[in-house]
């Protein structure tokens, strides 16, 4: 009896699950930086907002990235439905701690992908999630760098506008 | 109707008291008999079947004491065929679609194992 399965699909049917919830989860983390983006433009964070708006654009391009492999695979990508994206945030910090949670639980999820790929020994799966480790690695980096800055800078008198204006020069440029 | 000939290229996946899912090789597809017809799915229907069956809460159906028809039906977009099941029936087809699906996996395993790995 020929596996048709897998004639079908490179990937299994509980890989191909876990890759659509992780479909979903970087559409939910771009929309939760869109909403973000929106707070600090209302709030004068300029710097901030723009930020973020490029980070909701880099969650989009990932996005897509693990529904496009599905669909190359011959697994069903679905299209995800986003809803419950926090509005509102009660400080400047509050945002910002916000989103390395977003980006610990990211990262998180994709470990689990991971774990999940070297019992099936999917190395075909795992190949492809090394680049999402790797850029996990920046994500987190400039999460915490901006958080970092609210210690070093302080929020107090001009604290937050100082805060603002150099969280739009945060890099990560490791060669590690 | 499917002549022995037909039936003879078929493959017994996994069978109950109350249906069996057969696989064509040669159609690259899967014949599922239950409640009195012999449907043909392909994969893409396959794993819409099974989605859809799986989604069925059976323990709330069960507890569910309204004078609603006990009845369920299954249907499958963009496939040829709905089933129209009672209670006892998706508890039969759930049954049916889970040893298949086991089953396919093993062959799965044996392929992965013994085919591909000449050592």
């Amino acid at each position: 009896m020929k596996d048709l399965l897998r004639i079908k699909s490179l990937i299994s049917s509980d890989i191909e699950i876990l890759l659509n919830q992780q479909v979903k989860k970087e559409a939910q983390s771009s929309s939760i930086y869109l909403a973000m983006a929106s707070w600090c433009n209302r709030n004068g964070y300029d710097f901030s907002s723009e930020y973020f708006f490029k980070q909701a654009e880099e969650e989009r391009h990932h996005q897509l990235k693990f529904y496009k492999y599905i669909l190359d695979m011959g697994g069903n990508a679905v299209s995800p439905e986003v809803t419950g994206i926090k509005q509102e945030y009660n400080s400047f910090r509050e945002v910002f701690e916000d989103a390395l949670d977003q980006e610990i639980s990211v990262t998180n999820s994709i470990k689990n992908i991971y774990a999940k790929c070297l019992k099936e020994q999917d190395f075909v799966t795992m190949e492809f999630l090394n680049w999402f480790l790797k850029e996990q690695r920046e994500e987190e980096y400039k999460a915490r760098r901006a958080l970092e800055l609210f210690e070093v800078i302080g929020e107090e008198g001009t604290g937050r506008w100082q805060i603002d204006k150099h969280v739009g020069q945060i890099k990560y440029d490791s060669e590690a | 109707m499917t002549t022995t000939n037909e039936l003879s290229l078929w493959t017994d996946v996994f069978s109950t008291k109350t249906g069996a899912v057969y696989q064509c090789d040669t159609e690259r597809c899967w014949y599922v008999d239950f409640a009195g017809k012999v449907a043909r799915f392909d994969h893409r229907c396959l794993m819409k079947l099974r989605k859809a069956v799986y989604a069925i809460d059976i323990e709330q159906k069960l507890l569910n004491t309204t004078t609603d028809p006990d009845v369920e039906i299954i249907f499958i977009c963009a496939c040829d065929h709905c089933y129209v099941l009672s209670l006892a029936q998706i508890i039969n087809l759930k049954e049916l679609l889970e040893g298949s699906f086991v089953m396919l996996e093993l062959n799965h395993i044996i392929h992965d194992r013994i085919y591909s790995n000449p050592l």
